[in-house]
């Protein structure tokens, strides 16, 4: 009796991704930049998890319990890191402090 | 269960040194000294285990499978990781956290070896996301360097934007196909568009993580920020295991996609050589100038990469063989160096032949073979190389690569021309090298010097890569 | 009506998502940014009640947005950021991103009509027969894959998550050595 289209869910989860990407890209705040790849890892669990159900296959929902998992420790290793450099330099653009980029 | 012990022996032994670690920072009170003894006994034994008692075969549904070739790549790994721990014996003796530097490095190789053995791509993704998380912490770990957690949060940063990024081709691969087992992509590939955006997407992944060019940026930061121990580890080990599962998995799982990914190299090889060289010329810092390097090494692999061959293959295990002899050599001189006297500029190894003639000759040695000179090992890398992508017949692509080595060419004999002719008013002071470290120095020069005279080297990769 | 339900909410639900994404990217200051990213992930949590996976929708709400989002507003408070912390990046930059955003969303799309429209179509608009009583994403269904076909990765992930509490650790602790010799 549903009638939602798979397609419908590829563009949204592409919607979002996309998003985050440009977000990646725009923004200067290494927690913002942070934010906006926990948006594109979203992204992707959306669409496992549309997938998964179109399949009807537990492989893609366990795939996104994995993602999710390994996206906790990425946070907890990255934030530690956000808060070290900010001790160190009172910053957490991206750019600062970086002398040759080349 | 017999089974499983044999088939899992490398994971199994690297997981027991992480818990004898981990046990020995709970209360045994070792000193740093006798501790570094341990690890480097225990990376030893495990080196030396890595050839007995092996088996081919597959674990838990195709998740985890392995054979002899994928045995050879791990022990390949693991003899880096050992010639690490001898090279950088001072720094890591002065490292505070001694123990957790090696849990972390020694976790990300377990996740190197699942990432190659793995036959799902849950297990790949899971396998890469192990390799970059704990190296990430470790680039902090040089205490008094701002630089340092810079490098460790754009490490951090790129390599969970990449992991993004390939997540969402995994993603869609899932979706077209309904599988993520590596051994029934290949049937299901039939060049439907979405497929190939879902490969691009992967394929964006790899080169971020092998820093191919356009996805560079993150490179010689990380490389000159992290301590450089940790250095060693990413540009000697990580980019090893990513070459050697970027071979399996563009031969074994996108065969069929021969004919996209072989326009996609191409490009990207020549960009890689191209801007790789160029700006080494420039640098003067020399871990920067060993990471531009390293770049325009990536971009010589890919030209092996491309000729998708058995000997292709071959060309390039062999080729990251040698090239861990020869750029774990430079940067153990480096190291010493700017452990010792604080040092990094390439001016200030002005002279240095007059007060450490053993250093400059391995540091040499070990610049020629980078370069690809003769009698050097680096030279039938690059020439095995070559002659894989000339087996395509694209000839163009050949001479450019050549050229690269020119270049090349130049700015590798700078330095030594630097360290053996120019004049310096305060060379480097003679550096005590400690005996572990002279060790493993003598054994990355003689793997420089035999190992391209040793013919059977290489017959014996393409013998396990058929 | 009735039956074009699921619709209606799945075209709420995505616009509620793309809406607090671009908020996420736009807002000037990170707390808010933090807090709209919630909100799309509570959609993205709805979506998956949609697509019968209850189970992920629960761990969605409770590991996304309990925990990892609270981490990261934790870590903003911390640090005091506030909303003219962060220097604008040159508009040129931000044109550039835009760019290559919408090339690449042109071109998904491009890939994604032709892929439907293939004569042998791979993704094909049959509509996703959610079936009623499919149980691939309870609980009790979850629980046997996951600890028969999966459980290696399961055991694998273990070691990535004591490395990285380790990693998390020492960063943490070094703190006291830098401010003691710093201050």
């Amino acid at each position: 009796m549903q009638e939602i289209f798979i397609d419908k869910y590829i563009y949204l989860s592409m919607a979002l991704f996309i998003i985050g990407m440009v977000g990646v890209m725009i923004r200067r705040n290494a927690i913002v930049v942070f934010m906006c790849i926990e948006l594109m890892l979203n992204a992707v669990n959306l669409l496992m998890v549309a997938f998964s159900a179109k399949l009807n296959d537990a492989a893609g929902q366990m795939f996104v319990f994995f993602i999710m998992t390994v996206a906790a420790a990425e946070v907890a290793v990255g934030l530690a890191i956000i808060v070290m450099i900010y001790r160190n330099t009172r910053s957490i653009d991206i750019n600062v402090a970086n002398k040759l980029k080349w | 269960m017999n089974e499983f012990i044999t088939l899992m022996k490398p994971e199994l032994l690297l997981m027991a040194m992480i818990f004898i670690l981990l046990i020995s920072k709970l209360g045994v009170g070792f000193n740093q000294s006798n501790l570094m003894k341990l690890i480097q006994g225990m990376l030893l034994i495990n080196f030396i285990a890595g050839f007995f008692m092996n088996g081919e075969g597959q674990l838990f549904d195709n998740m985890y499978h392995t054979s002899s070739l994928i045995v050879l790549e791990k022990n390949i790994l693991n003899l880096g990781m050992v010639l690490i721990s001898f090279l950088f014996t001072d720094w890591f003796k002065k490292c505070d956290h001694l123990a957790e530097v090696f849990v972390l490095m020694l976790t990300a190789l377990l996740g190197m070896f699942y990432m190659i053995s793995s036959g799902n791509l849950l297990m790949f993704y899971l396998g890469l996301e192990m390799a970059t998380i704990p190296v990430a912490a470790a680039a902090t770990f040089n205490l008094e360097k701002k630089v340092s957690s810079e490098a460790a949060m754009k490490m951090i940063l790129s390599s969970a934007f990449s992991s993004g990024i390939m997540l969402f081709g995994i993603s869609l691969i899932y979706g077209a196909m309904g599988t993520l087992d590596f051994s029934e992509i290949p049937a299901l590939l039939n060049g439907d568009s979405l497929q190939v955006m879902a490969f691009i997407f992967l394929f964006t992944a790899f080169a971020f993580k092998m820093s191919v060019v356009p996805f560079h940026l993150w490179t010689a930061d990380v490389y000159e920020g992290s301590p450089i121990g940790i250095t060693a580890f990413l540009s000697v080990i990580s980019k090893g295991a990513i070459a050697f599962v970027f071979v399996s998995t563009l031969y074994k799982v996108f065969q069929p996609f021969h004919e996209i990914w072989y326009n996609m190299i191409m490009v990207l090889s020549v960009m890689t050589m191209l801007v790789g060289n160029l700006f080494a010329l420039r640098q003067q810092n020399i871990k920067r100038f060993l990471a531009f390097s390293s770049i325009a090494q990536v971009g010589f692999i890919l030209i092996g990469v491309s000729s998708n061959s058995i000997q292709g293959a071959t060309s390039v295990i062999y080729f990251v063989l040698v090239y861990i002899f020869s750029n774990l050599a430079a940067f153990g001189v480096a190291g010493l160096v700017s452990f010792f006297t604080g040092k990094e500029n390439i001016d200030d190894y002005k002279n240095f032949y007059k007060t450490n003639p053993l250093l400059s000759w391995i540091f040499a040695l070990a610049l020629f073979s980078l370069s690809g000179i003769p009698p050097t090992a680096g030279f039938f890398g690059k020439l095995f190389l070559l002659t894989s992508g000339a087996s395509n017949g694209n000839y163009a692509f050949l001479i450019i690569a050549a050229l690269n080595m020119m270049i090349s060419l130049f700015y590798y004999l700078k330095v030594v021309r630097a360290m053996f002719m120019d004049k310096n008013e305060n060379p480097i002071l003679p550096i005590q090298i400690n005996f572990a470290t002279k060790i493993a120095l003598f054994v990355c020069g003689g793997g420089i010097v035999l190992a391209g005279f040793f013919g059977f080297v290489f017959d014996y990769i393409q013998a396990l890569v058929k | 009506m009735i039956a074009n339900l699921p619709n209606y909410i799945f075209f709420f639900l995505a616009f509620i998502a793309i809406f607090f994404a671009i908020m996420v990217i736009t807002a000037k200051n990170p707390i808010h940014s933090c807090l709209y990213l919630v909100l799309t992930m509570f959609a993205i949590a709805a979506n998956y009640v949609l697509l019968n996976a209850q189970f992920l929708a629960i761990v969605q709400m409770i590991v996304y947005a309990g925990a990892i989002m609270v981490l990261f507003l934790f870590t903003v408070m911390l640090l005091n950021l506030n909303a003219d912390s962060e220097p604008v990046k040159s508009n040129l930059m931000k044109f550039a991103g835009v760019i290559v955003g919408g090339t690449l969303l042109l071109l998904f799309t491009a890939a994604l009509r032709k892929s439907i429209g293939d004569a042998e179509p791979v993704m094909n608009s049959i509509p996703m027969q959610i079936p009623n009583h499919s149980n691939v994403g309870l609980i009790q269904n979850l629980g046997w894959v996951l600890f028969k076909d999966y459980v290696f990765p399961f055991e694998a992930i273990s070691i990535l998550i004591l490395s990285a509490m380790i990693g998390a650790v020492v960063l943490g602790k070094k703190e006291k050595v830098q401010l003691s010799t710093n201050d």
